[in-house]
C-alpha cells in the first residue's frame, strides 16, 4: 500500500466571528492525496476551501478530526513544531506572489532555507530551482522588475526549495493573464510528471481541467471527488498559441 | 535562522528606511552624546576639584587646635593654642620612618615688605624644614632653611615665586635682603605718630610656581623659620597653627591619623579622646567629602543625559511598532515558508538594537565632540576632558540595552502574529 501524503479524517474547524455568530467551515472533511497526485479543490465561496487549505498548509489547526501529513500527526503540534512541518513539508504558490519586496528573485528563493534544512548550499540549491522555472537569467531582480508571470514563477521556485511534500497552491493564476497562466499550469504539470504532489485551489473549471482530481466543496463538506479523464496540457495550449492569442 | 541572516535583514531594512532610520536613531544619538556630554564634564570638574586638594600636598594629616571648653562650656572657650614645636618634634621622633615627614607652622600675620625699592604686602608664615617635601613644593632657587635656621631663630625667607616677582623681578633674589616692616602705635593717617618695626631678613631661596587653591594664591607668600616667627615675629611662643603629616601612602594615612592622635594625646595628658584639645583631620576623608559632592554632581547630570535617552528609547519602540505593522505581511510570508516565533523575534529585536547600537556609537562621538567644544570655553578650560572607557562601556551598554527593552514588545507583537491573519493583511 502506498502510504498518503496527506490524510484526513472527520476534519472539523469552527470559526467565531464577533460573540455571537459562529461559522463551520469544515464540518468533517475525510480526504487522501498520494504522492505524485495533481489535485484541485474546487467551491463557491464560503464553501470552506480557503479553510481547508490553510489546515492542509498546517497555517491553521483544525478543531477536530486527525491529519497525518507525511506520516506525521499534525493535529497536537505547538506553533513552532507547526513552522518546521510548513519549513520541511509544504511549498506554498501564493495568488498575490508573496514575494519580499527588498530582496531580489534568488534571495526570496532561498528564504526557506533560512530557516531550516542544509544551509551550505544555498545559493546553489536556489540558482538549480529558478532555472528549473527558467529563470536562471533574472536572479539579480527585484520583484518590481519582474513581470506577474515571472513573480509567479520565482514563488514556484521558492516553494520547490525543500523539496516539500507538497506544493500548496493558493489560486496561482488569479492574477495572470492567460498565457502566463499557461506557463504556470505547464510548470505545475511538468514537476507534477517529475513526481512532486501538487494540490490547487481555484475557482477557474479551465484551470482545473488541467489536473488529474477535482475536489469540490461546498457547506464545509466534499460534495464531489472526481478524477480528470483526459487532463489538458498547459504546453500544447501555448504551442498551439491559444495562451498567446490574448 | 542563524544570526547572520537576522543581522543581514536588520541592515537592509534599516537602510532601506533610510530618513526614518535616522530620525528614530538621532533620538538615541542625542540621549547617548548628553550622557557621554555631562558625565564627562561632571567627572572633569571632580577631578579638577581633587587636583585641587591634592596641590596642597598629598597623603597629608593635619593637626589643628581645637575649640576648647571653658569651664564646662563645650565650645565657648578661645580657641586652644597648645599645639607646640615639641607636639611636632615628638610625632618624628616616635613615627619615624612609618611617616614620610612632617612639619608644623604659625601664622605670622601680613606684613608690608620691601626691597631694593620694590615693596609689596603679603603674608609671613614660620615654618619648619620639611615644609617642602610634606607640600611636594620644590624650590626654584637657593635652598630651603635647615633645621640649624631653626635652632637659631635665623632672619632667613624663601620667597614664593609670585613675591619674588613683585620684588624682584628678573633678578635672582637669592642672598639679597629684604625687610619686613609692621606699623604699630599712632593709628589713623598721621604718619609722625606711626612707628614701625625694621626687621631685615636673608632670602635663601625661591618657592616653585603652584596656582591658586580655592582663589588663594599660593604663590604670593614668605616662609621664615617657625622659631624666628615665634620669637622675632609675632612673640607667640609655643603656639603652632597647624602641624602638618604626609603619611608615605594613602593606605597608611588611617594607621597614620591615629597614631599621631595617640601621640598627643598622651603628650597633653588627655585620657578621653572626645574631650582632646586637638583636631586630627584626614586628607582622604576631605577627598571623599568632596569626591562625594561632586559624584551627586554628576549623577544629576548624567540623569538628565538619561532622560533624554528614554525618550530616544520611545522613539525606537515606536518606529518599530510601526515598522511591525507596515510589515505585517512580510512576517506572514516568513511564518509560512517556516519562521518560528524566535526567528521574528530575533529580526525585529537585532533591527531595534542595530538601530540603537549605531545611533550609540554616533552619540559617543557627537558627546565627545561636545565636551571638546565645552573645553573650548575659557572658564571651563581648566576642567580636565574626562572620557573614561568606562563611560563609553556604560553608553555602548545603556544604549543596546534600550533597544533590547524597547524593542522587546514590538518583536513580541511581530513574533506572536497568526500566519494565516499576517498573510491576509493589507
Amino acid at each position: 500500500m502506498i502510504e498518503s501524503v496527506v490524510q484526513l479524517r472527520g476534519i472539523t474547524k469552527t470559526y467565531r466571528i464577533g460573540r455571537e455568530i459562529t461559522v463551520n467551515a469544515l464540518r468533517g472533511v475525510d480526504l487522501d492525496i498520494h504522492p505524485a497526485e495533481f489535485v484541485a479543490i474546487m467551491g463557491p465561496s464560503g464553501s470552506g476551501k480557503s479553510t481547508l487549505m490553510n489546515v492542509l498548509g498546517c497555517l491553521d489547526v483544525a478543531d477536530g478530526g486527525t491529519y497525518v501529513l507525511a506520516g506525521e500527526d499534525v493535529g497536537k503540534l505547538s506553533d513552532n513544531q507547526l513552522a518546521g512541518i510548513r519549513n520541511k513539508h509544504v511549498g506554498f504558490v501564493f495568488q498575490t506572489y508573496n514575494l519580499l519586496s527588498r530582496l531580489n528573485a534568488i534571495e526570496n528563493v532561498e528564504l526557506p532555507l533560512v530557516y531550516g534544512g542544509d544551509r551550505h548550499a544555498r545559493r546553489e540549491r536556489a540558482l538549480a530551482a529558478l532555472e528549473q522555472v527558467g529563470l536562471g537569467d533574472r536572479i539579480h531582480h527585484r520583484p518590481s522588475e519582474l513581470s506577474g508571470g515571472q513573480q509567479q514563477r520565482v514563488a514556484i521556485a521558492r516553494a520547490l526549495l525543500n523539496d516539500p511534500s507538497m506544493i500548496l497552491a493558493d489560486e496561482p493564476t488569479g492574477n495572470l493573464d492567460s498565457r502566463s497562466s499557461a506557463e504556470i499550469l505547464s510548470i505545475f504539470q511538468r514537476l507534477n510528471d517529475l513526481g512532486k504532489t501538487v494540490i490547487m485551489v481555484t475557482h477557474e473549471p479551465d484551470v482545473a481541467a488541467h489536473t488529474k482530481r477535482i475536489v469540490r466543496m461546498r457547506d464545509g463538506i466534499i460534495a464531489h471527488d472526481d478524477l480528470v479523464a483526459r487532463p489538458r496540457r498547459a504546453e500544447d495550449e501555448i504551442a498551439m498559441g491559444i495562451g498567446a492569442a490574448e | 535562522m542563524k544570526l547572520y541572516d537576522s543581522f543581514r535583514s536588520a541592515l537592509q531594512s534599516l537602510v532601506v528606511n533610510k530618513l526614518r532610520s535616522a530620525l528614530t536613531m538621532l533620538g538615541v544619538i542625542i540621549g547617548v552624546a548628553a550622557v557621554i556630554a555631562m558625565v564627562s564634564v561632571g567627572n572633569g570638574a571632580s577631578q579638577s576639584v581633587q587636583n585641587t586638594i591634592l596641590n596642597l600636598g598629598s597623603n597629608l594629616v593635619t593637626v589643628s587646635p581645637s575649640f576648647g571648653n571653658d569651664n564646662g562650656l563645650k565650645g565657648a572657650g578661645a580657641q586652644a593654642q597648645n599645639l607646640t614645636l615639641d607636639d611636632m618634634r615628638s610625632i618624628q621622633d616616635q613615627l619615624g620612618a612609618s611617616i614620610a615627614a612632617a612639619e608644623a607652622e604659625q601664622q605670622a600675620g601680613r606684613w608690608q615688605i620691601t626691597a631694593v625699592g620694590q615693596n609689596t604686602n603679603t603674608s609671613v608664615t614660620g615654618v619648619t624644614e620639611d615644609y617642602p617635601i610634606v607640600r611636594d613644593w620644590g624650590l626654584d632657587s637657593g635652598a630651603f632653611f635647615s633645621t640649624s635656621d631653626l635652632n637659631v631663630n635665623a632672619q632667613v625667607a624663601v620667597l614664593g615665586a609670585t613675591t619674588a616677582t613683585n620684588l624682584f623681578g628678573d633678578v635672582d633674589p637669592v642672598g639679597q635682603t629684604i625687610q619686613l616692616r609692621q606699623a604699630f602705635g599712632g593709628g589713623g593717617q598721621g604718619g609722625a605718630a606711626q612707628r614701625a618695626r625694621i626687621l631685615n631678613f636673608r632670602v635663601v631661596g625661591v618657592l616653585g610656581v603652584k596656582g591658586s587653591t580655592f582663589g588663594f594664591i599660593r604663590d604670593d607668600q614668605i616662609l621664615v623659620p617657625l622659631t624666628t616667627a615665634e620669637h622675632v615675629l609675632t612673640g607667640r611662643l609655643n603656639q603652632v597653627s597647624q602641624i602638618v603629616i604626609k603619611a608615605t601612602s594613602s593606605d597608611t594615612m588611617d594607621v597614620t591619623t591615629s597614631d599621631v592622635s595617640n601621640i598627643l594625646l598622651q603628650r597633653h595628658n588627655i585620657a578621653d579622646p572626645a574631650s582632646a584639645d586637638f583636631t586630627v583631620t584626614n586628607q582622604n576623608d576631605t577627598l571623599a567629602a568632596l569626591s562625594s559632592v561632586t559624584g551627586t554632581f554628576t549623577l544629576l547630570l548624567g540623569a538628565i543625559g538619561g532622560i533624554s535617552l528614554l525618550v530616544g528609547g520611545i522613539g525606537i519602540m515606536n518606529i518599530m511598532l510601526v515598522s511591525v505593522n507596515e510589515r505585517t505581511r512580510e512576517i506572514g510570508i516568513r511564518k509560512a515558508v517556516g519562521a518560528r516565533r524566535g526567528d521574528i523575534l530575533n529580526q525585529f529585536l537585532i533591527e531595534a538594537i542595530a538601530l540603537t547600537g549605531f545611533g550609540g556609537v554616533i552619540g559617543i562621538l557627537l558627546g565627545w565632540a561636545i565636551t571638546l567644544v565645552v573645553h573650548q570655553i575659557p572658564q571651563a578650560a581648566s576642567i580636565p576632558l574626562l572620557i573614561t572607557s568606562g563611560t563609553v562601556i556604560i553608553a555602548v551598554g545603556v544604549s543596546v540595552a534600550i533597544g533590547v527593552v524597547f524593542g522587546l514588545y514590538p518583536a513580541m507583537r511581530a513574533a506572536r502574529l497568526h500566519p494565516i491573519q499576517a498573510l491576509r493583511y493589507e
